[in-house]
């Protein structure tokens, strides 16, 4: 879509997108949020934004047209803010301009993050008529202290009912976020938190460690916050993944586990370098190898007034370090073949000091290279030193 | 001694002070009110022209410079104000700038009174046989008490204070009686225009052009171009390219310089260590029988190891020394090697400002990242073999079954402090090793200390307590007064097993454990957790006496990448790296240079 252009693998723009919606609407902000969202904003400003929405998928979906085949989207992902707090006819609007400009594949993935309470039987049910597939809630915590520490507006009770109301409207794919590292939080407490959401059976759960942002009110007292040390951080990371393979779940990234199949097909195409296009506020795209972003300015994507910033051509040797730094997230790692196939290059080659880690932070055999259990908590010291970002 | 009609229109003088006393605004002051400079051109502090010296508001180096004043009576003087350093770092330099003057205008704070340096200053001047003309300043300020400074200075320095100008620099108040007192107090300069050449060095610099331009004050003699001149320490000549004075914006060209007068030579002079200050500039052709007295060659008292912190800019460091050093002969160093710091330099520094100068210097002018060690005296060490050798680098200090007896430097230290903290600064100094001397009221609120301290308790945040336990009113000077015998240990830091050459120091060994210990605290604090644990113990020879570890670390992941905001994590794990490549590898440990610094810089009362 844009005349600059990064790198992009022989077999040429791929025939999918996924295509990500972010809603920045709020009833309170979190402690730890830096993600881009406002409190208070009312019905005709949401109207106004989806309008914008609306309108920018069909100018993207023009201007992809004059490059090339225009790919069709098989995942739709809704994050915020709380995508929620939109009406399902704001839903169903913005998944109608998908439709109309990109198409909808029939078996798309159709994901809407949600809080517990900001929405009921009755509009879950409205939502899921909408096409929405798959519901992602954002629990954190089953510990009312913790919730409140976070800034959580819901309490662990909330988070149930908003469960099985979605099952009752017909979500057979839920996915639920936890946090830990947390303010106040214990190895027991948060070992709690994993146990009792396991056993409600989510059909995925992401589970993750907090980090303080500059910006955001943990930040300003971070020096009083009561946050678990490093080391019961690292205990608690591995007691989860503990516990949720005994309840069945697999952990295919380092902060996602899922049933069987049950994959986030959206969140898969960050980490595996796929295609895919952000709409409003602060949403990110990836498309054609470059990278591109719009601002935090609500009030301007409202306006229509060029709002997209950080245009950034990925080449080749970007790539292939985005396509270690994000497969190295995944379980399976990178498939030594693929990256082949994708780059030209041997992985091995490319990126030898990888190597010395082997064995015991990184399993490496002639198909695959991944983090072994130690390795995935301490990633960062092996990809900071394995990565090539040039002089 | 004769006097020439041209000598008796010529005022040499030189300003001193206590740092922050506002010698410089004087001098500032001065220069407006002869006209040397305009009051638009007028930059902050004229003679102070290294950025640093105006941050620190210290002047490091001497500088001159020529002025021409007219009188109320109309008469026409020439003013040779020639600026000193005003650090203790810097007393050998002070004393030759002094000598190259007839009068000095000693700048006391009217809010302060008298200070360790005014009175260091006050002596050297006297020393020099100076007439010494006290300047009262920063009488505009509410606190100013012109009386106590004056009853302090003809009490402590006892040179007469009634009637002396008492001035605001700032505002400019009362600087023509400065100027009037400069005329009337100061003697003329006296000497002999036909007897041999005499021209005392006060300072040199040097310059891409010209070469080293050398300046001088002329005592007796005279000098051209053209003249064949021998420097009396060395013996070496040079013809005279060029002589002449220095204006307040730069170089002007004179036909000669004669007695009485202060200016420039230069002679394509390739290096600074030829023309050293304090030596004497004769003529090759009829030389001067004996040299002025005085001089000595510039003697390192502070060594260091000063590392890049990049391993690849060793080359750089080596050509940013060599080019200060053009400008400093009083910095001297030589190539070492450090297991843990790979290439670097020992460097000697006159004290603790001068290498915190030259260390700033390499940083900002040179754009280099330093790795600096613990600074350090030179011990002198009699060995078994009935051998004596001195050791600036704790690396190379002899094992204990191998010595005999080992001398550490010891200081004389006079600390000027109001009487209220007089307690706390005992307890220091008794901490740090000191014999009491004795101890001298100045006035009913403020004592005069004198100690005897190591130089290595000195030079080990000394300063900085000082300042902490006096709320910054206490003050410090020292001369070097001997070597002592004392119990001296070197302590050995061992990481992951393998000793780090770059942390060992030498230290009393009543002192060793405790610094072992903090040593280690320090280090276990400032070195981030790797991949596997890592053990510190300090040890003197094969006993360790302190251990500490770091735990492997647990966690350093992005625990979250969604939303598509891949630029950022990539962001994160880039600047990771750039922090890695600025880590040394010490044996298989990875330490940042801050770290290091960290644990080199440890705090008095930690």
């Amino acid at each position: 879509m844009n005349e600059i252009r990064g790198f992009v693998g022989k077999e040429g723009r791929p025939k999918n997108v996924g295509i990500y919606v972010h809603v920045p609407f709020c009833l309170s902000k979190c402690h730890y949020c830096d993600f881009c969202s406002v409190t208070g904003a009312d019905g005709s400003k949401k109207d106004a934004y989806v309008s914008r929405i609306c309108d920018e998928v069909r100018e993207f979906a023009d201007r992809i047209k004059q490059t090339g085949e225009l790919p069709q989207a098989d995942t739709v992902y809704f994050g915020g803010g709380t995508p929620t707090l939109m009406s399902a006819e704001q839903f169903a609007r913005i998944l109608e301009a998908v439709e109309l400009n990109f198409g909808i594949s029939q078996s798309a993935e159709i994901t809407a993050e949600c809080n517990p309470r900001s929405a009921d039987l009755k509009s879950l049910s409205r939502l899921r008529k909408t096409g929405v597939n798959r519901l992602s809630i954002g629990m954190q915590s089953i510990h009312t202290r913790e919730l409140k520490a976070l800034g959580r507006i819901h309490g662990f009770h909330d988070f149930k009912v908003t469960v099985c109301e979605a099952r009752d409207a017909g979500f057979d794919n839920i996915s639920a976020d936890l946090m830990y590292g947390i303010p106040h939080q214990t190895r027991e407490s948060f070992c709690e938190s994993v146990e009792t959401l396991a056993s409600l059976a989510p059909e995925h759960i992401s589970s993750y460690c907090l980090t303080v942002e500059e910006g955001t009110n943990f930040h300003r007292r971070r020096d009083s916050l009561d946050l678990p040390d490093e080391d019961t951080v690292g205990d608690m990371y591995d007691d989860m993944c503990e516990i949720l393979t005994k309840y069945g779940y697999h952990k295919y990234e380092i902060s996602n586990f899922s049933k069987e199949g049950k994959e986030s097909r959206h969140n898969l195409k960050y980490w595996t370098g796929e295609n895919y296009l952000g709409f409003g506020s602060a949403a990110h795209s990836y498309f054609d190898g470059v990278r591109f972003a719009h601002s935090r300015d609500i009030d301007a994507y409202i306006e229509g007034k060029g709002t997209i910033i950080d245009v950034e051509p990925i080449d080749k040797r970007e790539a292939m370090n985005e396509y270690v730094m994000l497969g190295m997230r995944l379980s399976q790692g990178i498939d030594v073949s693929s990256f082949k196939e994708r780059f030209g290059e041997e992985l091995l080659e490319a990126f030898g000091k990888i190597r010395q880690y082997s064995p015991e932070f990184v399993e490496i055999s002639d198909q695959k290279c991944r983090f072994t259990e130690k390795g995935t908590f301490v990633s960062n010291s092996v990809l900071s030193d394995v990565l090539d970002f040039g002089e | 001694m004769s006097q020439s009609d041209r000598m008796k229109k010529i005022r040499n003088f030189s300003i001193i002070a206590h740092i922050d006393h506002g010698k410089s605004t004087l001098a500032d002051r001065i220069l407006e009110s002869t006209q040397a400079v305009s009051k638009r051109e007028m930059e902050e502090q004229v003679l102070d022209n290294m950025d640093l010296e105006k941050e620190r508001g210290i002047t490091i180096k001497a500088r001159a410079v020529k002025l021409d004043y007219i009188a109320p009576d109309g008469e026409q003087y020439v003013f040779n104000l020639i600026d000193t350093p005003g650090h203790v770092d810097f007393n050998y330099e002070v004393s030759r700038s002094l000598n190259a003057c007839d009068g000095a205008l000693l700048v006391v704070d009217a809010t302060q009174g008298i200070e360790a340096q005014t009175l260091a200053n006050a002596y050297l001047a006297v020393d020099a046989d100076l007439e010494i003309i006290p300047v009262i300043n920063k009488i505009d300020l509410p606190s100013a008490d012109i009386d106590r400074a004056r009853n302090e200075i003809e009490e402590q320095i006892g040179i007469v204070a009634e009637g002396c100008p008492a001035v605001s620099a700032k505002t400019g108040l009362n600087i023509e009686q400065v100027l009037e007192a400069v005329v009337r107090d100061i003697p003329a300069p006296k000497g002999d225009e036909d007897a041999p050449l005499k021209c005392l060095i006060f300072d040199s610099y040097y310059d891409s052009y010209l070469g080293v331009v050398v300046n001088v004050r002329v005592f007796d003699g005279k000098l051209r171009a053209g003249d064949r001149i021998r420097l009396m320490s060395t013996g070496k000549e040079f013809d005279v390219v060029e002589v002449g004075t220095m204006e307040a914006f730069g170089l002007c060209r004179c036909d000669e310089l004669c007695a009485g007068e202060v200016g420039y030579i230069t002679a394509s002079i390739k290096s600074i260590g030829d023309t050293r200050v304090g030596d004497t500039v004769t003529l090759a052709t009829n030389p001067a029988k004996e040299a002025l007295p005085g001089f000595k060659s510039a003697q390192p008292m502070v060594f260091a190891g000063i590392y890049p912190a990049d391993g690849a800019k060793y080359g750089d460091l080596r050509d940013a020394l060599d080019k200060l050093q053009l400008n400093d002969a009083a910095l001297a160093f030589e190539p070492e090697t450090s297991a843990a710091l790979g290439f670097g330099f020992r460097c000697g520094f006159l004290g603790l400002l001068h290498m915190e100068i030259i260390e700033e210097r390499l940083e900002r002018e040179f754009n280099l990242d330093l790795i600096t060690t613990a600074p350090g005296v030179i011990y002198e060490v009699k060995l078994r073999t009935g051998e004596t050798v001195m050791i600036d680098n704790p690396s190379n200090y002899p094992s204990a079954d191998m010595i005999e007896v080992a001398k550490e430097p010891l200081v004389k230290a006079s600390i000027i402090t109001p009487t209220e903290f007089v307690g706390g600064l005992m307890d220091l100094c008794q901490d740090r090793r000191g014999i009491f001397n004795d101890m001298k009221y100045l006035d009913s609120t403020r004592v005069e200390l004198h100690y005897d301290l190591p130089l290595n308790e000195i030079i080990y945040d000394f300063f900085d307590a000082l300042k902490s336990r006096s709320r910054g009113y206490a003050s410090l000077d020292y001369e070097l007064k001997g070597y002592e015998p004392s119990k001296l240990v070197k302590l050995d830091f061992l990481l992951n097993g393998e000793q780090v050459d770059a942390l060992s120091f030498i230290v009393h060994e009543e002192k060793a454990y405790s610094r072992a210990r903090r040593t280690a605290e320090k280090l276990k604090e400032n070195i981030p957790r790797q991949l596997f644990e890592i053990p510190i113990q300090a040890a003197i020879g094969a006993k360790v006496i302190a251990r500490e570890t770091v735990k492997a670390m647990r966690k350093d992941v992005l625990a979250k990448c969604y939303g598509g905001d891949i630029t950022r994590k990539k962001k994160l794990l880039e600047k990771q790296k750039e922090g890695k490549k600025k880590m040394r590898q010490l044996g298989s440990v990875q330490v940042s240079p801050e770290a290091f610094m960290a644990v080199l810089k440890l705090g008095d009362d930690d």
